[in-house]
């Protein structure tokens, strides 16, 4: 046990130096993230201005361009599809490798697949950040609604990691099964992007839907950080989110062992 | 009790066929053949401790497969398979953590860090401790030169550089059985007979198994006192190379490549 979590974080200090070697891909996300915000901010100004007084919006105007930096700036942690470096090894078959060392393959590529998610977060949000910051005007990034509220974004984020990165796993087990091919794992990553809020903050979605949109496993990644900070939810209300948050990678890390145990079993490794 | 008790594994591959003509590619979006294709027809035998078994066959024989279960990355349709007095497959973990492997095909270096980086990595996974891993990586740096190179990434590292780090990184650890699948490809004359020394003398000194599959017969020569031949998932010889050469050679002093070539035409291979 105690062998295993060096071995992890040794996995993990590896992984992330090696994510960091690509830093002029990490800088073009970047801007591809900031351009992208510009045009949801404008597109949002343009909707709530016309919108004035005949519409009852959850979210008001600052809120919601707060919504969109917080968004951006945790994107990437919603890059789980699919460690490229891990596809790879399936696809080639050098998994045939990684199943030589005395590692349980969960822990294994979850240590590695979160690593290179940290890497990515690292710059890619920082430069988003600087950005938000630097924007003059109503298109910039507001300051958290309370320090409280901010102090458990941060807890909500640290949370938010280790679902994504729980999520992730289990696309990658999924994505063991290598003769679907990419199919099932893009159909996995198309749902957790809209349902984490990615394209719309989940409290504009309609009324009817609001409690089943708050308890799917999805929320934690974007939106429950996201209200806290920009304060659409109360500190006093997070302890429940939180606790979507946790029990919901729970269930992840549990399926997603499951299904790479099965998995493994019928494992085949292409190639001579 | 010998090291490694294989008695007639067997695995089958399931091909899947899209079907031939016009349609084929629409029809094959809906329907699929499958056909089972046998890699393993009954392949058993033993080895013992400190052997250097050369394991041959042309391509597609089921060597690299005998491989993949013996390091239990693969699990057989039939037949039993003791190593070390466990299951590969079953139990994984723990047999994982007494070999070493090879793959001359792939690579256990990481591409963007100093291979030493990968050493390290590679310390912790195992759980070596600390003096036994700075000297262990000394004494096999040493032997294959390598320590010039140990702040390398592996990208930037011939082929030759490359395979000569990546048995450090299988004998780190120290395992008593090491699995080299084709470690001399695409090596040049120098670089393969450094290998090929370097195992000889490892052999010798730690007294570690070796089980190698290649295609190129000086290695045989040069290290197995004992060959198998796989055909058509079957074991079809096991013994010396000298017995080899006597059931098949045309005559005396016969090239090994044509003896080989003239023995796969003979059993149809």
């Amino acid at each position: 046990m105690k062998r295993t979590l060096r071995a992890c974080l040794s996995l993990f200090r590896i992984r992330a130096a090696e994510s960091l070697q690509y830093r002029l891909a990490a800088l073009s996300g970047a801007v591809v993230s900031i351009v992208w915000t510009l045009i949801e901010v404008t597109v949002y100004i343009v909707f709530y201005t016309y919108a004035e007084g005949r519409a009852n919006f959850s979210l008001t105007l600052g809120q919601v361009i707060a919504y969109s930096w917080v968004k951006e700036l945790l994107y990437a942690l919603l890059v789980f599809n699919i460690d490229d470096e891990i596809r790879g090894k399936i696809i080639s078959g050098d998994v045939g490798v990684e199943l030589c060392r005395p590692l349980d393959l969960y822990w294994h590529w979850f240590a590695k697949s979160s690593a290179g998610r940290v890497g990515t977060l690292t710059f890619r949000s920082g430069a988003v950040l600087l950005a938000g910051i630097l924007i003059p005007g109503q298109y910039g990034m507001t300051l958290p609604a309370s320090l409280p509220g901010f102090l458990l974004f941060l807890l909500s984020v640290g949370c938010a990691f280790l679902l994504c990165s729980a999520f992730g796993a289990l696309v990658s087990a999924v994505r063991l099964g290598i003769t679907w091919g990419d199919g099932p794992t893009y159909m996995l990553i198309l749902l957790g992007h809209v349902l984490s809020g990615g394209y719309l903050p989940l409290q504009l979605w309609p009324d009817f839907i609001q409690t089943a949109l708050l308890y799917q496993p999805f929320a934690g990644m974007i939106d429950i950080p996201a209200r806290l900070y920009v304060g659409s939810a109360a500190p006093a209300e997070a302890v429940p989110f939180l606790l979507v948050q946790i029990g919901w990678s729970a269930v992840f890390v549990a399926v997603g062992r499951l299904v790479m145990s099965r998995r493994l079993k019928n494992v085949i490794v292409q190639g001579g | 009790m010998p090291q490694i008790e294989l008695s007639g594994i067997r695995k089958a591959f399931k091909v899947y066929e899209r079907p031939a003509g016009r349609w084929g590619l629409l029809k094959g979006a809906f329907k699929r053949e499958v056909r089972s294709v046998t890699a393993l027809d009954g392949v058993s035998f033993s080895v013992g401790e400190g052997e250097l078994v050369g394991l041959i066959g042309p391509n597609g024989a089921g060597k690299s497969t005998t491989v993949k279960v013996m390091s239990g990355i693969l699990t057989p349709d039939a037949g039993s398979c003791v190593i070390n007095g466990r299951v590969p497959w079953k139990a994984r973990v723990a047999h994982v953590s007494e070999i070493g492997v090879v793959f001359g095909q792939r690579s256990q270096l990481w591409w963007d860090v100093p291979v030493s980086d990968s050493f390290s990595l590679l310390r912790d996974i195992y759980g070596i401790p600390r003096e036994r891993y700075e000297s262990r990586l000394g004494g096999l740096c040493g032997a294959l030169e390598v320590d010039s190179l140990l702040k390398t990434p592996a990208r930037q590292l011939s082929l030759g550089q490359r395979m000569r780090c990546e048995l450090v990184a299988a004998l780190l650890h120290s395992p008593k059985l090491l699995f080299l699948d084709e470690p001399t490809i695409g090596l040049d004359a120098v670089s393969k007979l450094a290998l090929r020394a370097f195992l000889k003398d490892e052999n010798a000194r730690s007294g570690v198994t070796a089980l190698l599959t290649t295609h190129d017969m000086d290695d045989i020569e040069a290290l197995c006192s004992r060959v198998m031949v796989i055909g058509r998932g079957k074991l079809l010889y096991d013994g010396g190379l000298p017995g080899l050469r006597e059931r098949y050679a045309a005559y005396e002093g016969q090239d090994t490549d044509e003896v080989i070539a003239r023995m796969y035409e003979e059993e149809a291979l």
